[in-house]
Parts: structure tokens; sequence; C-alpha cells
């Protein structure tokens, strides 16, 4: 018996494990995953590229961290309920690293030039 | 409440019969039983709390007065805070009535993980005692720098002794339980409801947990993160709130109040939930406006992450965040007021039945509005300036907390107590301490709004006489005294009630909600039969169909009569609840003894950590059904998922926030380097080459759990060796790398850039550390065919960890490493 209370049966609906890909696609993910990562540091060290290092850097990176949640995280097959449980708090901890990054600098930058 | 004197005949007996005695309460895991262990607990902090706050009042009852010194009168007011809201308000909530009736009201029979639920209250209790240990050494030995923990004030120079070390690892610990049991009770809530029961047929004190339970996952992590900063400030000598550093003390400020004012709301929120339970059934009307409570309720939590600023006007944020923060927090006041208006429709034109539940009820809902109106006063920044520090705050924030959340909690204490115990409190003695608190708590609070008009700051010891304020605190305290009167009369009702109490029915006060359907005191497994929920209000529909769905009840008989749905059912065949374990007590064990480590000896540092680890593998493998995919479990639940996926995904979430922290502390600091080494010293080819291994792993892991799941064990045991592999050599990389810093010279100590490159990536580290270790156990598991195609999920969940482990690193390393020459700040 396991550890945890009984409910009687509803209808079920979530994807087994037999729905998660096989192996082959695992191994193209990996692929892709480590070009983006070599791709990654050839931008880093290519100095003609210095002025846009930032948007490519953050792109490659997100879509590196969309791959992994969506391939072997398996958020791309399982229920949307557990996209969510992830998104959502992403998205939370997103605007506080914004909030925070805005409130000690820009904002108090701003301040210096309302207040004589 | 309705007569109902005959005692229903107990088919079976209830969660408090056990033959066990003493040894059955301290391995306990089911719900009611942790939940009457938090109970109690809180009831005796209350006490603590409560003097605590009378020795507060004694000192300032006359101007210069020397009862207290100064310094244990910081103890006091800094104790009466911590206690008051760690150890009193959020267990009575969370710990006890969220505990016993969330199963009870969704019509489950124990909540999600009944042995987290039970480590959870050990923790508790650790962090309790924790919090109290300084008192060992010396007399004033108390946490004394407030219960917000102010930085530079918690710093080693200023607060040399062992409070604020006490203080800090206590509300580490705290913590630990409080987010186990957010993460146990929302599973609970998601994916453990009776056949029927939509989210919009949820009791509205279910729709308040849910939220709060979100609130606790996500907040959490940001005081967690403020809390390790401090440790590591008074341990490791690091600078992370000093000025002189080129730190700021303001960081502590956001990252606690990031935490501090959904913590409001984690309080606020079960009030509000207990007094949508109570005002109904004494109202005979349903909830008015279920709809708009329940989107009220997500709208408060959501606009409370964004109004953390307006405790830090007084900062200097600047005037666009002070306006930003002033705005969000009046927001706030719009689903609040929709709720009170609620509330009172609810009660309009009713058949009032004025019980002390309902007194407290009507008792909350005035308090808590003066409270709330004040706070749109502290909502304007200029008007907060003013305000800020004075009487004024105490004055607003003891109507929010005593008169709302304490009244709301006292309100569901004379609702629910006969279902908990099966026995009455007093009306009598109840509404004698109602009318006194109403009085007392009016006059001991509403002055204070006077006094901080006149000037009094908040957190002095003592004053000088003729600054006008000598009467009203006289009053004040007189009128505390009296206070502490009502609450004594409140313990005295307690134990008179389980000495002597009226026995009472499984439904005395003819309601509306599922918990009344089954015996007071309800037996260990619940409900005999699961219900099954076709409507809100689902019991009450059950006794008496839609009358009184949809405006107010006749006033008929209780509802006893008209056969309870789980009361008197057959018992359904092979009910098992879970069995009773003693690894969750080992567990808190360990925690506690890794905390008395890091005050005296070290070496308890690491033997408190292996009986933690010890403990957990021991309660794992306990489990009879570890790992196992569980086809009809699935079916079961309510959104057709397995709970220790939705668990480790919640968990995960919150996850993110710490990380959060974390990231934007390292670019928040990174600029403001004093000098000595910055980012350019961080090695890029042994990094690249660090998280190619890490990415690997995460093939390897992935490739692991097909093979599991396809039953091949020798595969199954290749892959996941190959990721413990690339995870020691990650780790590896790791350790040359910070050896490598350290023989430079840049040690965690030595400026800002070291410090938070240390412990973001450190804490990185350690959770890759921890990935490893559980992906070893789960090896040696697979090898020794303990873990098969049946058993895959203890592996999917594993994997899940690392992965996110793997997630975390690539934002680590795109923006720490990789853009490290990028100015945040």
């Amino acid at each position: 018996m396991s550890d945890h209370a009984l409910n009687p049966a509803h209808a079920g609906h979530d994807v087994s494990h037999e729905d998660h890909p096989g192996p082959g696609l695992y191994l193209l993910i990996a692929a892709i995953l480590t070009v983006l990562t070599a791709a990654e540091i050839t931008v880093f060290y290519v100095p003609g590229l210095q002025p846009v290092l930032v948007p490519i850097l953050l792109v490659l990176a997100i879509v590196k961290f969309a791959f992994v949640g969506m391939f072997y995280m398996h958020l791309y097959y399982d229920s949307k309920v557990f996209t969510t449980l992830f998104v959502f708090p992403l998205l939370l901890a997103l605007l506080i690293v914004f909030g925070l990054l805005l409130l000690f600098s820009h904002l108090q930058g701003v301040l210096s030039f309302v207040v004589p | 409440m309705a007569a109902q004197p005959k005692p229903l005949a107990f088919e079976h007996p209830s969660y408090l019969h056990d033959p066990g005695g003493i040894w059955s309460w301290i391995t306990t895991v089911d719900h009611k039983r942790v939940a009457v262990l938090y109970g109690i607990t809180a009831l005796f902090m209350m006490a603590v709390g409560g003097m605590e706050a009378m020795l507060i009042r004694a000192q300032l009852m006359v101007p210069g007065n020397h009862l207290l010194s100064a310094a244990a009168y910081n103890e006091m007011f800094t104790m009466h805070g911590t206690t008051m809201i760690f150890l009193v308000l959020m267990p009575l909530e969370l710990g006890f009535f969220a505990n016993f009736f969330i199963p009870l009201q969704i019509g489950a029979r124990d909540v999600a993980f009944p042995r987290l639920n039970a480590l959870s209250y050990w923790v508790f209790l650790g962090g309790t005692i924790f919090l109290h240990l300084g008192l060992l050494r010396s007399i004033y030995g108390l946490p004394d720098a407030g219960w917000f923990g102010y930085a530079n004030l918690t710093e080693r120079m200023y607060t040399p002794g062992i409070n604020v070390d006490c203080w800090d690892i206590g509300l580490l610990i705290l913590g630990v339980s409080t987010l186990l049991s957010g993460l146990n009770f929302f599973v609970t809530i998601v994916n453990l409801r009776a056949p029927g029961m939509t989210f919009m047929r949820m009791p509205m004190f279910i729709w308040a947990m849910l939220v709060t339970t979100i609130l606790i996952l996500l907040a959490f992590p940001a005081l967690t993160v403020g809390l390790i900063f401090l440790f590591a400030d008074r341990f490791l000598d690091t600078h992370f709130y000093r000025v002189s550093a080129g730190a700021t003390p303001i960081l502590w400020q956001h990252l606690f109040w990031i935490f501090g004012h959904p913590e409001v709301y984690i309080m606020a929120l079960p009030a509000f939930g207990m007094i949508s339970e109570v005002i109904p059934p004494f109202s005979r009307k349903p909830l008015f406006g279920y709809p708009m409570m329940a989107y009220s309720l997500v709208l408060i939590a959501f606009l409370s992450y964004g109004v953390w600023g307006h405790h830090m006007f007084a900062t200097g944020m600047g005037p666009i965040a002070d306006a930003t923060f002033s705005i969000t927090s009046m927001l706030i006041a719009i689903p609040t007021g929709v709720k009170i208006f609620s509330w009172l429709a609810t009660v309009w034109g009713g058949r009032l039945r004025f019980t002390t539940s309902m007194l407290f009820a009507v008792g909350f809902l005035v308090e808590f509005t003066i409270g709330g109106l004040s706070g749109i006063m502290h909502a304007s920044p200029p008007v907060d300036l003013q305000q800020t520090d004075s009487y004024i705050i105490v004055a607003h924030f003891h109507y929010v907390l005593f008169g709302g959340v304490l009244m709301g909690i006292l309100a569901a204490f004379y609702y629910w107590w006969p279902k908990i115990t099966g026995r009455f409190l007093s009306e009598k003695l109840g509404k004698a301490q109602f009318w006194i608190t109403a009085w007392a708590f009016n006059a001991t609070f509403f002055p204070m709004h006077f006094v901080g008009v006149l000037g009094m700051p908040r957190r002095i010891y003592t004053y000088a006489p003729h600054m006008g304020w000598d009467f009203w605190n006289y009053f004040e305290s007189v009128n505390a005294f009296i206070l502490g009167f009502a609450f004594l009369l409140f313990f005295i009702n307690i134990i008179w009630s389980a000495m002597d109490g009226e026995i009472a029915s499984s439904d005395p006060w003819d309601a509306r909600t599922l918990e009344w359907s089954i015996p007071s005191p309800p037996p260990a497994f619940n409900f005999a039969a699961v219900p099954m929920v076709t409507s809100r209000d689902a019991f009450w529909v059950r006794k008496y169909g839609t009358v009184g769905t949809h405006g107010v009840a006749p006033a008929i008989a209780g509802g006893a009569a008209a056969a309870p749905i789980g009361a008197h059912a057959e018992v359904e065949e092979h009910i098992h609840m879970p069995a009773p374990s003693l690894y969750p007590l080992i567990f808190a064990l360990g925690v506690f003894l890794m905390g008395v480590g890091c005050l005296v000896w070290t070496r308890l540092i690491i033997m408190g950590g292996a009986v933690t680890v010890m403990s957990v593998i021991g309660m794992v493998f306990e489990y009879p059904s570890f790992g196992k995919f569980d086809p009809a479990m699935i079916a079961e639940s309510t959104l057709g998922l397995d709970h220790r996926k939705v668990g480790m995904w919640a968990f995960l979430g919150s996850e993110c926030v710490f990380f959060a922290s974390l990231i934007s502390t390292y670019m928040v600091y990174k600029d403001r380097n004093l000098g000595g080494f910055d980012a350019m010293i961080l090695n890029i080819p042994l990094t690249s080459v660090s998280t190619f291994v890490l990415l690997t792993s995460s093939l390897t892991m992935v490739l692991a759990l097909a093979a599991v799941q396809r039953d091949d064990r020798k595969w199954s045991v290749f892959w996941l060796a190959s990721t413990v592999l690339f995870g020691c050599i990650f780790l590896g990389g790791q350790a040359f790398e910070f050896t490598d810093f350290v023989m430079q010279g840049l040690k965690i100590q030595t400026n800002l850039f070291g410090q938070t490159f240390y412990t973001l990536v450190g804490f990185h580290g350690i959770h890759v550390l921890i990935g490893v270790c559980w992906l070893i156990v789960l090896t040696i598991a697979v090898a020794r065919g303990k873990i098969g195609k049946d058993r895959s999920l203890a592996v999917e969940i594993g994997g899940l960890y690392w992965h996110f482990v793997d997630i975390v690193w690539v934002i680590i390393f795109t923006l720490i490493y990789l853009m490290r020459t990028v100015k945040h700040a």
C-alpha cells in the first residue's frame, strides 16, 4: 500500500513514461546542446561580437534551458500542470532578479537626477 | 449550537484512541495527530509569547522604568515578534488547523506525504528549541536584534554573542519545516481532492490554504538566502551587509521583505479562510460571492509579491520605486475590500447565531478593517515617512495580526474544537473571553496610534516623563494585562473542555462542509467511504438538497439527523493507512545537531549530517511503494498525476526563487567591488569543459531512465554510474577552480566578488553533491534489483532534480562566466 491517502477513481490522464521519447531523440538533443554551448564559447572569444555578446548569450542560454526542460525533463510530453508549476515560479524569479537590479542601480540613478 | 445532546455512537475508535501510548504519538504520521502536536506546541509558545508581551508592557507602563534592562527589553520585543509569527500564528494556522482540516474538507484520508508531515513537525520543534538555546549560556542569551533582524545590527561586531546565531540558524531550521509543510499541503490540495470536488467546489478555507502554500513555496527561499548571507557574515567573516566592504545593509531589507510581505498574507489568508467557514453556518446562508472571494485570494497573493518596498520607503529607494510600490500597495486594498464586503453580505439578512465563534468572526471583521485602513495610510510614502518606526506602526500590525489573524484563529478554535476533540469549549467562558478581549485589545492598541502621532518611537525600552505619552502608556499596559487575563480564560477553557466539556455530535453547528459528515473526533481513516462531491457546500446539499444554497436557510433541525456522509457508512475494505515511523524524528535530530554543531563543535555538523542522510535513506526504503509506478494511485488522484512528481515540480519551482535571489545578489554586488580580484579571474576554458561534462551527465541521466523503464538493469546501472562519474568530474573541476582561486589569494572573505561568487557557485555545487549522493543510492538500488521498471519513478524524480541542477548551471555559466565583463549595476 502506498504512503498516500486513497481517493476513489477519477479519470486519470497522466502521461505514462511510455510516451517519453527514446534514446534517439535524447542523443539529438545532446548534439544540439553541444553545438549551442560551443557557439556560446565561440561568441565569447570573438572580439567582433562583443557589442552583441549579451543578447546572443542570453538567447543561447534560454534555448539550452528550454531544450533540457522540454525534452530531458519531459515537460513537452508530460501534463501541462508540471509546466505551470515550473514556469510560473520561474517568471517570478526573473521578476525578482530584474526588480533587484533596477532597485540597486537604475532607479537609484534616477534619484540623483530628480532630487536636487 | 444545534440541540443535539446525544453523541454519535462511534463505530470505530477515534484517532485519539491508541493503545501505543506516548510512543504512538512520537512515531505518528496521522495528519490529525501531527496537527495536535503542532497545536500543543504552538499554544505553549503562545503563553510564552504572551508573557514576553506582558513584560514589554510592564516595562513601558511608567516613564523611566528599570524593571527590564535595555538588553533584556531588546530580547523581549525580538522574541515576542519572532515567537508570535513563527512559533504561534503560522504553526496554529498551518500546522494545526490546516493539517487537521485540509484532508477532512477535501475528503481525503491523509495528506499526500504523511511522513514528510511528521518530519515537518519535529523539525519545527527543533527550530523552536534552537531559537531559545542561548538561554543555556546566559539569561541574556535570547536573540535581540528584532524579529526583522536588520543588518548591520546583526553583524558579529554589533551583536557578538550567540543570540543572533540562534536566531539565524533557528529560522533556517524553521524555514525547512515550513517549506516542507507548504509543499505537502499544496500537493494534497491539488491532487488529493475527493471525486467531484473541482476547484470551484472547494471550501473557501481550502482555497485560502492553496494560495498560502504557493506563497510559502515562493517567498521563503528569499528569506533563506538572506539568512545564509547572515550566517556567512557571522561565521565565515564575509561582508554581505557591511558598508565598509562596499556592500549595503539594504540588501538584507530587500531579501527579508521579499519574503516578509508575502509572509503577512501567509498569516492573513488562512484566517480569511477560517472566517469564510465560520460565518456561513452561523448566518445560515452560503458564502456570498464565492467566485470573487476565490479570485480575490489569488489576486492578493499575486500583488503581495510586488509590495515589499513599502516597508522600505525610509531607505530612499527613489521616486519611481516609491511610486511603484505605493500603487501596488494601494491596489491590494481592492481584493481585500471585495472579501470584507462579501463577508458582510453573507451576514446581511442571515439568521444570525452569535456563538463565541461567530463573535470572534465579527471581531475579526471590525479589527482587521481598522488595521487595513491604517495600512493604506502607510502605502503613501510621504505619510509613511512620518509614521515609520513610530507606535502607529505597532498599532497597525497588531490590528492586522492580533485583531485580524488571531481573532480569526480564535473563531476557528471555537468552531472546530468539537470536531477535533469531540467536546465543546464552554460558550460562557468563551463569550467572557471575547468581550474582555474586544475591550482590552482596542484599549491596548488603539491608543498606540495617539502616542505614535505624539512621536513615540518603537523599540525604546524606556522614555522620559512629560512627553505626553505617560497616560496612554499606563492605560495600554493596564489593558494589556487584562488582555492577558482573557487568554488565561482561554487556556482554562481548553483544560475544562478536555476534562469535563460537553460531548459534541458529529455536526453540532449544522454546518456545510465535509468534515462535519464524520464522527467527532474522527476515526484514524477519516472517511469510512470516500465521499462523492456533487456541488459546493457538499455536506449541506447532502443534508438538505438545494434548500439554503442561494439564500437564508430555514431554521430546520441539525444536520446529524440527516444521515451524514461518512459516519454510518459501511467501511471500505482494505483501508491501509501509512505505518508509523521514527525516521522523521531522527531526521529532525540530525538537523538540530548540525545547528548545534555550528555553535559549539564543528564535528557535530558532520555527525548531524550523517544522521540526517541516514534517516532520509531509511525513510525512503521504509516506504513500501518507494518509487513504484502505480497506475491505480494515479487514476485515483484528482489531476491524474503522481503526487511525488507534482511535489518535485513544486519544489523545483521554489528552487527557482532560491537561485534567483543568489544570482541577483551576485549581479548587484559584482560591480560594487572595492578593488582586488574580480570576475576576470574566472577560468573560462576549465568551466567550458565542466559545462560540457554536466550537459553530458544530463544525457546519461535520461538514458538511464529510459533503460530503467525498459527494465534493462545492466544499461541502467551503466548510465546511472556514468552520471555519477560525470557529476564527480564536475565537482572535481569546481574543487580545482576554488583551490586555484584560494591559492591566488581570492578567499570568500576577500571582497564582494569573492563572497558572492563562492556562495552562488558553491550552493550550486552543494546541489550537485546532493544529486551525486542521490544517484549513488539509486545506482546501488538498481544494481541490487530493488528498482526496476515498476519503480522507475524513483529514477525519474531523481533525474528531474539532476536536470534542474544542470539548467541552473546553464544560467550560471552564461551570466557569471561568459558575461563576466558586463556591468549590471
